[in-house]
């Protein structure tokens, strides 16, 4: 039998001789499981210093926040190369009447960095860079400590986000989504739309992404105050080979108005209707939905 | 009666500020509705706060405005989020139930009475533009160029 962890705290083995089933049961699953944890030890002031120098000169995301100025909808100029089942579903698709993200929802990768309006803000310290979309209230945890991915990551919203620098380029990498983010998988050809539809989302094709769904996304500064991203997809469910997005720019704000603010989302009298596929307004009972 | 000149420049410019919101505002309306409303559209209500909710994805604002004929309507109109409004100056103690506001807003393509809020005028002279529409540079930007009267077809 393997030891003990070294993190188990003493009196366990205290409870264990007074009888505490539990703690018994505990540490039983825990040598079993062959995992030595090795108790976490805060970095020294003196290497956490270092650690912090180590990142203070790499490309300035972190001043202000980032405003998107790129159309919500990607355009796939280029038509990507459809696996059978996707081609299939387009076949039969039919387009959005109305805004599918209009209640408290989070949209999740890939489609929540697409929404402008609202500003994201980078944070970094030694092994993560965090990014807080406020359009969604949500923070992404990106892992810039050389880790791999997880074998099997639970399904996220954000999924599982790992980073290097690739000179001035950040390269995320991320996997582990839950199946119902939402995934622009293409546009339909204008020749199919109406005439001056002035929806944003006209002809934008929205569907499940696969299983395996894993996003490349290179960011980096064209200038100072301009960020460009750009997204590769990989999704062999959804496309034969991976396709890579037009990238998409977000414009630096230092104000004080561009700082970032909370986004509690309570209020969900916007729903869409499942029967129409067009967004509703419930302004008579204002609990619908909550 | 005070049609100048600076009226009518002030109202061109409007005018060009509702056409680019209309060509290039596919940035804000993100959570928005795209169907619903008629963006060509604007149709000024004078009406009493009923309801005034500061809250996210939307802020609405509930007016009951006293037709022609004697009878109250109660108008719904949603504005653009908390956070987008805040950075273009608006605060949530500027509008109060009971005060007597002007509206310009987007009516419904159906006519119900429901709308899209673009302009609050209110009661002192402060003027709340909604920067639903507006492009990422204009949002980034702040509130620039307010109309200091309604600019759309008076409701009765």
């Amino acid at each position: 039998m393997k030891p003990a962890p070294a993190n188990v705290p003493r009196n366990g083995a205290v409870s264990v001789l007074g009888g505490c089933v539990g703690t018994l049961i505990a540490l039983i699953l825990t040598a079993q499981s062959g995992i030595a944890h090795a108790a976490a030890v805060p970095q020294s002031k003196e290497e956490n210093a270092r650690a912090w120098r180590a990142i203070a000169s790499v490309p300035d995301f972190w001043q202000g926040t980032w405003q998107s100025v790129s159309p919500i909808a990607d355009d796939f100029p280029t038509p990507p190369e459809y696996t059978p089942s996707a081609l299939e579903y387009i076949k039969h698709y039919k387009p959005v009447e109305d805004s599918p993200f209009a209640n408290c929802k989070p949209l999740g990768l890939p489609f929540v960095m697409n929404i402008g309006g609202m500003p994201m803000k980078f944070f970094q310290s030694p092994g993560m860079i965090a990014l807080y979309i406020e359009s969604s209230g949500m923070t992404r945890f990106i892992h810039t400590d050389g880790r791999e991915h997880s074998e099997r990551p639970n399904p996220t919203y954000l999924g599982e986000s790992i980073a290097h620098w690739d000179g001035d380029t950040l390269v995320v990498d991320s996997t582990g989504f839950a199946q119902d983010t939402l995934f622009q998988m293409g546009k339909l050809d204008k020749a199919t739309l109406a005439q001056g539809d002035p929806s944003p989302l006209s002809g934008v094709i929205f569907g499940q992404h696969g299983p395996n769904l894993r996003l490349v996304e290179r960011m980096r500064l064209v200038d100072v105050n301009t960020l460009e991203l750009q997204t590769t997809i990989y999704d062999d469910s959804v496309f034969k080979r991976p396709y890579s997005l037009a990238p998409r720019r977000y414009i630096r704000g230092i104000e004080r108005r561009n700082e970032p603010q909370e986004w509690a989302c309570t209020d969900n009298r916007d729903y869409l209707d499942p029967t129409t596929g067009k967004l509703e307004y419930n302004v008579k009972d204002k609990a619908q939905g909550r | 009666m005070k049609h100048s000149n600076s009226t009518g420049k002030m109202q061109l410019k409007n005018l060009l500020v509702v056409i680019v919101a209309l060509c290039c505002g596919s940035i804000a309306y993100a959570h928005h509705s795209f169907a619903l409303f008629d963006r060509s559209k604007l149709t000024t209500l004078s009406g009493t706060v009923r309801e005034w909710k500061w809250a996210n994805p939307h802020t609405w604002l509930t007016v009951v405005v006293r037709k022609a004929d004697g009878t109250d309507e109660e108008w719904a109109l949603v504005g653009s989020s908390p956070n987008m409004t805040a950075r273009w100056g608006w605060n949530a103690a500027d509008i109060k139930v009971g005060d007597k506001v002007m509206v310009d807003i987007h009516p419904a393509r159906d006519g119900k009475t429901i709308g899209e809020l673009h302009t609050v005028f209110l009661p002192g002279g402060k003027v709340l533009a909604d920067p639903g529409g507006q492009t990422g540079e204009a949002l980034a930007g702040g509130a620039t160029n307010l109309p200091t009267q309604p600019q759309g077809e008076l409701y009765k």
